[in-house]
């Protein structure tokens, strides 16, 4: 690739004007050949084309010029154009020079910390920390009144909530004489059924095939357990007002949930010694949300003085931490005294042993890297890492159609080794597909019927009716079709392990060939 | 002058003296290569000479004898403007302007006006060297009866020159070399930028900038001409990385020296740092910080800083130039060490 550039003619003079272009853009040139006219402060020149290409032009007619500058590229081949082009796309909008900037540092880092988008700021002058600060008590002003303290007006814009955050107040009502006399210790050494028994006694809602495991003890005025949860062993659960979990959740041992009001969803897995309380847990604000199929670490710590939101299907993997308010010295000496929620939007990660301060909100699919500590906002679907947290790019990449269906394909290799090492018979792979027990699993990329029962299909799409016999895994449209035993459930395990989760849900692996 | 579209220093200048030459009769212009089609080392003078060739005058390298033709010119009752092709060398024709130029008219008892304006570019940051980069105008601060007017690129630089040659004083009119290529940016809605803005005074008006719309501000920086970016910058990063509020006052007449301006900024912010371009010793801070602390002493709260090129030759290599010259960082620096300023 070659550059024409404005040389510099004369020692006093910064500009030159470009006159006249003498070829069309993207026109054949050859070398040698006049390209355009160039006035300088001395005299008209022409200046010529270094070599034969295609030339690109950066700058109009008529128009002054820095000596020095690039005005042309003359691309010696097709690539070469190409890239020229592609670098003229990627080329970022230019970086907001000092005198662009119109936020101070400390605003900007106190509206980052509050989520407040500063372009919408209108005022002529600089935009200071105090403005940023009258900004934020104008909108605690305008939002308290609207929301109510459970959510204490924080935007639930890319949060599912559970479905328990809906119900009617009077579900669940445990009679306040109950918990009055209740001996926490004698609860603890009951059984389940005993402890489920002696709960729905007291006007509390449980469904069928909850276990509250060993040592465990629930207390709440309102409590609403759906089917299939499990909690414990020694799991403790204390909440101010409610606590709401959809079916098949589960907690792991040495559960500790304290707060005001806890709306969990169905199919939520959480971890062993999962801490739910610290300081404040049980202010007006103490409210605590997880949306369907979320995941909870290990050792993960979420304080809920303010409310904490998170959505369906959030990662909160192993020992991270939620804070929602700081510990400080006397605000009136200038110490800063921190109180604000954290948000967790649907599909959102967050990696192991990360940091979410007080404020924090990470966008729907965004994905904080281990060990990062987030302050302030992290944008839907980006990726963020480090400490403070910064985006570095894309929370996921783009696939070609074809490279989607070379994945989805190559899961049929993958599940047949793995049924293989784990010492199941099965039969070659022959079109896409083996057989297991008598049952064959296959990859079609569109199912349109035309497979024998038995069979459990993947599948990137399902058109028309599935057939007696055969269960269909719509691996885009994330929903399972037909029924099956043994070998469905392992199947549909197994794409769980990618990340793939199916409807009707939720669902748990009851075990299997894998 | 103003016009919508950004124009440079240049432009401006070569417009406001085809408007003058329209204008006036008595106006003639002459200097070192101002003919077109060069139209002058900075090409100020561009196309001047093609439309009033009998007006526009082409001389020889010879500027003691420069400044006895326009003063004989002046006193005749013509209007000269002489362009001196670098302010280095006003230094050759100092003998005519202190001995007669500023004398004459109190010598014959207001008989005879001398009305002539002397161009003078000044300045350095274009890696010119010791003899074509300096800022002389202190050598002209302490002669009496003489006008000094430096141009700005927020000032109406058109509104200036104009007066300047409507003046019956002797005008030395600095333009700062980086005046020439950088965009003119003129007050709209009272701001620049961020910055407000309040122009004062007649024909050669004070502008005073404040980060906060004159409601609070730590320090008062008084400067002119090709210094104002450099200060603007400074004052500019204080708001944006420390929150510290300073008032900037830009004088376009630096002689006869007039501060009330100044004064009423010093009376709200309480301390003052000068910045000038030129050598730092004797020079426009000096003058300045003796007028304030006489007229103001009880508003100050710490010593006057000063902002200065160091008392040295420019060097020719760029990084050695940047260093003699005062930087965005050496105001930040004064600013940030006067007493109060970091709350």
């Amino acid at each position: 690739m070659l550059e024409i550039v404005l040389t510099r003619e004369d020692a006093n003079t910064e500009y030159a004007l470009l006159a006249e272009w003498l070829v069309e853009d993207r026109a054949a040139v050859a070398a040698g050949q006049p390209v355009c006219v160039v006035e300088t402060t001395k005299a008209t020149v022409e200046v010529e084309s270094p070599g034969a290409g295609t030339i690109v032009q950066l700058y109009g007619e008529d128009v002054e010029v820095e000596l020095g500058k690039t005005i042309a590229y003359v691309a010696e081949s097709a690539d070469e154009l190409a890239a020229i082009d592609a670098k003229a796309e990627e080329k970022p909008a230019p970086k907001a020079a000092a005198g662009d900037r119109k936020a101070t540092r400390k605003a900007a880092e106190l509206a980052e910390l509050h989520g407040i988008d500063l372009s919408t700021v209108e005022k002529r002058g600089f935009i200071t920390e105090r403005d940023v600060e009258e900004l934020i008590v104008a909108q605690k002003a305008a939002a308290v009144p609207a929301a109510g303290p459970a959510l204490a007006g924080v935007s639930t814009s890319g949060v599912s909530l559970p479905e328990a955050f809906e119900l009617d107040e009077t579900v669940g009502a445990v009679d306040p004489a109950f918990l009055e006399s209740l001996d926490h210790d004698a609860f603890r050494a009951l059984t389940s059924d005993e402890k489920v028994g002696a709960l729905r006694g007291a006007g509390a809602q449980i469904g069928e095939g909850v276990d509250l495991g060993e040592g465990s003890l629930v207390v709440a005025p309102r409590v609403v357990i759906e089917d299939g949860v499990r909690l414990g062993p020694r799991a403790t659960v204390v909440c101010e007002e409610v606590v709401a979990i959809g079916e098949l959740s589960q907690f792991g041992a040495d559960l500790e949930l304290r707060c005001r009001r806890a709306y969990l969803g169905a199919g939520i897995w959480g971890g062993r010694s999962v801490r739910i309380g610290g300081g404040g847990h049980r202010d007006p604000w103490a409210t605590l949300t997880i949306g369907d199929l979320a995941f909870v670490g290990d050792e993960a710590f979420v304080n809920v003085c303010r409310p904490v939101l998170i959505g369906r299907e959030v990662f909160l993997t192993m020992r991270s931490l939620i804070v929602t308010h700081n510990v400080g010295h006397s605000v009136l000496e200038g110490f800063e005294n921190r109180f604000a929620p954290v948000v967790l939007e649907d599909r959102s990660q967050v990696g192991l042993g990360a940091v979410l301060y007080a404020g924090a909100r990470v966008g729907a699919e965004g994905i904080v890297a281990s060990n990062s500590y987030v302050v302030g906002e992290i944008p839907a679907g980006s990726f963020a890492i480090g400490v403070p947290a910064k985006v570095t790019g894309s929370s996921s990449h783009k696939l070609s159609e074809a490279r989607r269906v070379d994945l989805a394909r190559r899961f049929v290799d993958d599940l047949h080794e793995l049924l293989a090492l784990r010492g199941h018979e099965v039969s070659a792979i022959e079109d896409d597909g083996f057989e297991i027990e008598g049952t064959r699993v296959a990859f079609v990329e569109s199912y349109r019927g035309g497979v024998d029962p038995p069979a459990v299909v993947l599948a990137l799409d399902v058109r028309g009716d599935v057939a007696e016999g055969v269960a269909v895994l719509d691996l885009l449209g994330r929903r399972v079709h037909g029924s099956g035993g043994v070998v469905l459930d392992s199947v549909r395990e197994f794409c769980r392990k990618r990340g793939i989760k199916l409807e009707p849900g939720p669902w748990s692996y009851p075990g299997g060939l894998i | 002058m103003s016009t919508a579209a950004p124009r440079r220093g240049v432009q401006v200048l070569n417009e406001t003296l085809h408007a003058i030459f329209a204008e006036r009769d008595d106006v003639v212009l002459f200097g070192e290569d101002v003919l077109d089609p060069y139209g002058g080392a900075f090409k100020v003078t561009q196309g001047l000479s093609d439309a009033y060739p009998d007006r526009v005058l082409t001389t020889p390298i010879s500027e003691a004898s420069l400044f006895g033709v326009a003063a004989g010119m002046a006193l005749r009752g013509q209007r000269p403007i002489l362009e001196i092709m670098f302010g280095d060398f006003i230094a050759l024709g100092l003998d005519q302007v202190v001995n007669g130029i500023s004398k004459f008219r109190e010598m014959y008892d207001d008989q005879v006006t001398v009305p002539l304006v002397v161009r003078a570019p000044m300045g350095g940051r274009r890696g010119y060297g010791p003899t074509h980069s300096q800022s002389l105008e202190k050598l002209l601060l302490g002669i009496p009866n003489i006008c000094v007017v430096a141009a700005s690129e927020c000032h109406d630089v058109g509104a200036l020159l104009t007066a300047a040659v409507d003046d019956e004083r002797p005008v030395f009119f600095i333009e700062n070399k980086l005046l020439y290529g950088r965009t003119i940016r003129r007050p709209e809605d009272g701001h620049i930028g961020e910055l407000a803005v309040r122009e004062s005074g007649d024909p050669y008006p004070v502008l005073t900038f404040s980060a906060t719309g004159f409601t609070e501000g730590s320090a008062t920086v008084v400067t002119y001409g090709g210094m104002l970016p450099v200060v603007l910058d400074a004052v500019t990063e204080l708001v944006l990385e420390h929150e510290i509020f300073c008032e900037v006052v830009a004088l376009s007449q630096l002689v006869p020296m007039e501060l009330d301006v100044v004064l009423e900024s010093v009376a709200r912010t309480g301390a003052l740092v000068t910045a000038e371009e030129g050598t730092l010793t004797g020079g426009f801070g000096a003058e300045i910080a003796a007028r304030v602390q006489e007229a103001a002493w009880s508003d100050l709260r710490a010593p006057v800083q000063r902002v200065a090129a160091r008392d040295g030759i420019i060097p020719s290599a760029r990084p050695l130039e940047d260093d003699m010259l005062p930087s965005v960082d050496d105001v930040v620096k004064a600013i940030a060490a006067l007493d109060g300023v970091r709350s």
